[in-house]
């Protein structure tokens, strides 16, 4: 086997330029793929993270909840539920939420705008809107003031300090109405949250939708350790019991998760185009050492060497050369991508106003991911796989007279 | 000892317009240390006899007995293997690997025929050393003078401890002097080592040294002395 995998090497540099051009074809395509790839999955998990930091790993509804998001299907806090939840190993911390759809008026103009109730301290440690906040300022426990998308403000012409007035459906048919000041004005990431997001204290929100029993909430927000995310899922599902529902993440992202998806084939097809092209490189290579050994394979043939050892060392011959690539383009690219991934590109200007209109961070980030290093070098070295075929066909149908003959 | 039998050998190739008899009847027997050329015209089936003979090439009719074993009974892998076991090849054109070195070339047979490293790399300098190369082991092909290349392709060929070697014209592309070496060490070989060589032939000086000639002519043996 020695002997085979020698030749197949010196075979290569019977025509340097020849390999050189061959393995600076696939490093190059093997270094736009992983650039891409690590773009694209850099990207995605952004985008995961951001959505996981804001609605949980899983939420906790009252049943049917998410599908009719309706304040009569609120529930009220249970502390034991609570308790059950928190006392699982793996469950970091929970955040619970209430949230109602409301009109929100100011001077001669109304909107609609999404109530958030949220525990100030609690929420601002995981989801970090004081840090959103561009005047005024962020909520405290108990203050009846609202935090709200500069959208908003921009929208119905309110400023710090000024009286918002919020009107919408309380639990079980009741008329929630109340007269709030805006103490804060923020910036989010996501147009959509800037349109329509109003934070405020939880517990002043329970006593607008509901006052006559504390306590009422549309979800709890459950954070948990990573990898735990499908144990806990079902761990909860069965303490909680038939009364709630529990949702993933991927549930409640879907929606991002379908675009990612989407996106993702875009890529794989662009990879496809590319890695076609190295294909026919690699190929074209290969069928030139194929034919121009001609003689070379009927003389050892005929003096016994079997054609199943022709065939490996051809393979072999495609396998360096891929390789040689692989290596290569590894080499350059990693720490690229290391760099990359630790000081992610913030983006300015117009692509930052690109980036947001998609929902997204301004941020170009790389992910270093070992399955994108992995995935791509495999590709590479199927298609070299795949390229050696042509000479497996050449050898085995192959008349040594013939070929002597010329 | 007859270490070749052939008894009434026909080869018509039929993928021509017209069918070509190149091989029309030959039954001839070689013994154990003969110095035997086959010679005839451009056209006269040397080539194709010896082909047969190598195993290269199937007979339409008669049998080629090498041994104990007709060469037409076997298959084509059975008959690479023989051809690995039982018969050393020369060619032309030489048709070294070009990327293994002259020791790399001749060990590399015995290498196919699974003989342990340090065994094969002993035969191998061994070899070098009788047809003259010593001190080339480490020459590629393209670093070699034809006749030493030719010279590396006869050590390729006796590395497997053939019963006979088939030389296609080995001195067709050599000049006088390295035909008159490279026939001189074939010659001593077949009286040192009783090495069966037989070589299909133009060339006279190849005639010259050979002890028996087999002529053919229209695929048929016409003389032989």
């Amino acid at each position: 086997m020695k002997i085979l995998i020698i030749m197949a090497w010196r075979n290569l540099w019977r025509n340097k330029r020849r390999t050189y051009i061959t393995a600076t074809s696939v490093v190059l395509a093997l270094v736009l793929a992983l650039f891409m790839r690590s773009m694209q999955f850099g990207s995605y998990e952004t985008m995961i993270r951001a959505g996981v930091n804001e609605v949980g790993n899983m939420q906790v509804h009252d049943t049917g909840y998410w599908d009719n998001k309706t304040i009569d299907r609120a529930f009220f806090t249970n502390p034991a539920l609570e308790q059950k939840i928190s006392s699982l190993p793996g469950v970091l911390h929970m955040l619970p939420h209430l949230e109602s759809f409301v009109l929100a008026s100011y001077g001669d103009k109304t909107k609609g705008v999404q109530l958030v109730g949220v525990n100030p301290e609690a929420e601002d440690r995981q989801v970090k809107i004081s840090g959103k906040i561009t005047s005024g300022s962020y909520l405290r426990k108990g203050q009846a003031g609202l935090v709200i998308g500069d959208k908003i403000a921009e929208y119905l012409n309110i400023n710090i300090g000024d009286s918002l007035v919020v009107m919408g459906q309380g639990y079980e048919g009741t008329t929630a109405v109340g007269i709030y000041p805006v103490t804060g004005i923020a910036h989010y990431v996501s147009p959509q949250m800037n349109n329509l997001i109003v934070y405020m204290d939880l517990e002043t929100l329970q006593k607008l939708i509901f006052p006559f029993q504390p306590g009422l909430l549309t979800g709890i927000s459950v954070y948990c350790e990573p990898g735990l995310e499908d144990q806990l899922l079902t761990t909860i599902k069965a303490s909680v019991g038939d009364h709630y529902d529990v949702i993933s993440w991927k549930v409640m992202l879907s929606d991002m998760l379908q675009s990612i998806k989407l996106d993702n084939l875009s890529g794989m097809v662009m990879l496809m185009i590319l890695y076609i092209i190295v294909a026919f490189g690699i190929f074209s290579t290969v069928l030139m050492m194929t034919v121009e050994r001609r003689r070379q394979f009927a003389v050892m043939i005929s003096i016994g060497m079997r054609k199943g050892k022709l065939v490996v060392t051809s393979i072999f011959e495609s396998i360096f050369i891929a390789l040689i690539g692989v290596v290569a383009g590894l080499i350059l690219t990693t720490p690229a991508l290391m760099y990359l991934y630790l000081n992610p590109i913030r983006m300015t200007g117009e692509m930052a106003a690109m980036y947001e209109s998609f929902n997204q961070e301004p941020l170009m980030a790389f992910s270093i991911a070992p399955s994108i290093f992995f995935s791509q070098s495999l590709i590479v070295l199927s298609l070299a796989l795949l390229s050696a075929f042509y000479p497996i066909f050449y050898v085995l149908r192959f008349n040594v007279l013939n070929a002597l003959r010329q | 000892m007859s270490i070749i039998q052939i008894n009434n050998l026909h080869k018509t190739y039929t993928d021509t317009k017209v069918p070509v008899k190149a091989v029309n009847g030959i039954s001839l027997s070689i013994e154990e240390g003969e110095f035997t050329a086959i010679v005839g015209p451009s056209g006269s089936g040397k080539t194709t006899f010896l082909n047969l003979m190598g195993g290269l090439d199937t007979p339409t009719e008669g049998d080629i007995l090498i041994g104990d074993k007709n060469i037409k009974d076997l298959n084509s892998r059975q008959l690479i293997d023989f051809r690995l076991h039982h018969i050393g090849f020369v060619f032309q054109s030489y048709n070294l690997i070009p990327v293994l070195t002259a020791i790399e070339n001749v060990a590399f047979i015995m290498e196919l025929q699974g003989i342990p490293k340090k065994e094969r790399h002993q035969i191998a300098m061994e070899l070098l050393k009788k047809t003259g190369l010593e001190g080339k082991e480490n020459y590629r092909p393209g670093e070699l003078s034809g006749g030493q290349q030719q010279r590396v392709s006869v050590a390729r060929a006796l590395a497997s401890k053939p019963k006979f070697i088939l030389a296609d014209e080995p001195t067709a592309n050599l000049d006088s002097a390295s035909t008159e070496d490279l026939l001189n060490m074939m010659a001593e070989l077949n009286k040192s080592e009783n090495m069966t060589f037989i070589f299909s032939t133009h060339d006279k000086r190849v005639m010259d040294k050979a002890r028996r000639i087999v002529t053919i002519d229209d695929g048929k043996v016409v003389s032989d002395v």
